[in-house]
């Protein structure tokens, strides 16, 4: 610590940690201004629009150069989320399959649900600590 | 004089000698400063530690079992309703320093509704979807799956508004209990994105329009606003402490989960504009929604409501409401030191909040 003390940039680090919040702080005083936020939306209306006619234009040009465009990666991208949604389907499909099946045989070996069965769940009988109750 | 022979090393020789040089730079630097022997690829599979399985999927919805750590579990069973525009494994970041772990060694039942990435066909997916029907299924999964029929409802930052506005609607549902972290309930207190949607220059759907779901980007960009400068304070923090092993893998985890917030449905984020930061329904008690209004004094159950004193994401001016508009008789608020994320992730939580909580939940779980 005595090291860092005689380190210049560590006590510049420092320094702006400390100082951190009130510059923040002014930061956003001056984003949640009126005209500020008037220009963020106007700059936000014009990125939606140049974004939509860019799009247009690029994905033909893309188009003849063999190259995906953005909508093309969206389209893998998507496509991948519904395998993961089978996936989680199936894992979902499996539980039960193997709740079923644990019951089935806690029934087949005379036991009594939840008793001694490796599958079975905790007792729902616990209470609070005699402190807290 | 005869110059000495040079041989030009071969190829294999030239990868022995940058194989030393790589061997011998990272031990030098492992060896006097610990934080960066640490692989950034390791850590980002140790998040999420916890055994869950999965046991109900429906749209951007997952979900989750933990699996007990217990011999006996609390009658009624936890449900977590996480904020859908973050990513749950903030609540088990890592082993000890895990909400979802902690309240499992207590000797609690959890499940979890997390999210996934929303795509294009979840544009549509609205604050009714969230807040009424993927809750209810989620409901009604857990008691067949627990066999219990009460449950308590748990909301974190946003999922604690949609758990309050479910609590309300089925004000005389299953609900046993309900539980909110830092749930932001009156707009006038978000004084940027305020301000933002107010203008007419902001046309939310004309955004909704153009891009159906509002990239995760654009949601960080948003949340980085209320501090510009935070991210890069952090890095200096984590610089300053880069021989603290424990503090670099807590930094890099947080760091992470920050910039990996989740897309949102165009039709949220527009009942969220046009509702909530625009129409601040829910504190006049004008929100409609399904056509049933949603009155937070209908909310009879044992409520608790926990803030964090320095939250710039939800400030307490934008929560400190919920505990008196919700109609319970048995209702707490709990203020701690501490930001956002600190409240269900933060090393002291363990110690100070969480004890609290489980004191509360505990007595009310039986």
């Amino acid at each position: 610590m005595e090291k860092d003390k005689l380190n210049p940039m560590a006590v510049w680090r420092e320094w702006f940690v400390e100082s951190e919040k009130a510059w923040s702080q002014a930061l956003t005083e001056m984003m949640g201004d009126e005209k500020f936020s008037k220009g963020m939306g106007r700059y936000m209306q014009e990125a939606l629009h140049s974004h939509r006619m860019f799009s247009e234009a690029m994905s033909q040009y893309l188009a003849n150069l063999n190259l995906p465009s953005r909508s093309d990666v969206l389209d893998v991208s998507d496509r991948l989320g519904q395998i993961e949604d089978t996936l989680a389907a199936i894992q979902v499909e499996l539980r039960q399959q193997r709740i079923q099946l644990a019951q089935a045989n806690s029934i087949a070996s005379h036991e009594t649900p939840g008793e001694t069965s490796a599958s079975a769940k905790p007792a729902r009988t616990r209470r609070p600590p005699q402190h807290q109750a | 004089m005869n110059k000495p022979a040079h041989h030009a090393p071969n190829k294999a020789q030239r990868a022995e000698l940058e194989e030393q040089v790589r061997k011998s730079v990272e031990r030098a630097l492992s060896r006097n400063i610990p934080g960066l022997a640490l692989q950034q690829a390791s850590l980002e599979l140790d998040v999420g530690p916890t055994p869950k399985e999965i046991v109900y999927t429906r749209d951007s919805l997952r979900l989750y079992h933990y699996l007990p750590m217990t011999d006996e579990v609390y009658r009624v069973p936890v449900l977590i309703v996480m904020s859908p525009v973050a990513r749950g494994y903030i609540l088990d970041l890592a082993k000890g320093q895990s909400f979802i772990e902690y309240l499992l060694l207590q000797g609690y039942d959890v499940y979890l509704m997390d999210w996934v990435p929303p795509r294009r066909e979840h544009a549509h997916l609205g604050m009714k979807d969230f807040a009424l029907d993927l809750i209810d299924e989620s409901i009604a999964h857990v008691q067949q799956d627990s066999g219990e029929n009460d449950i308590s409802l748990v909301g974190y930052c946003l999922g604690g508004f949609l758990a309050s506005v479910n609590a309300a609607i089925h004000n005389k549902g299953p609900v046993h209990n309900l539980v909110c972290f830092t749930t932001p309930v009156n707009s006038e207190g978000m004084a940027l994105y305020k301000a933002w949607v107010e203008t007419k220059a902001f046309d939310i759907d004309r955004l909704v329009d153009a891009l159906g779901v509002i990239p995760g980007d654009m949601i960080n960009a948003s949340i980085q606003a209320l501090r510009p400068l935070q991210k890069q304070a952090n890095q200096m923090q984590l610089l300053n402490n880069v021989q603290d092993d424990a503090f670099v893998k807590a930094s890099l985890r947080f760091d992470r989960w920050a910039t990996e917030q989740l897309p949102v449905p165009g039709a949220l984020a527009r009942d969220l504009v046009n509702d909530f930061l625009r129409g601040n329904k829910l504190l006049r008690n004008e929100y409609v929604l399904d056509d049933k209004r949603v009155d937070l004094g209908k909310i009879r159950v044992p409520f608790l409501h926990v803030a964090a004193e320095y939250d710039h994401i939800v400030p307490t001016a934008a929560s400190s409401d919920l505990v008196k508009l919700v109609g319970s008789k048995d209702k707490n608020e709990i203020v701690v030191k501490g930001g956002h994320v600190s409240l269900i992730a933060g090393g002291n939580a363990v110690y100070r909040l969480w004890p609290q909580l489980d004191k509360w939940l505990s007595v009310r779980s039986v």
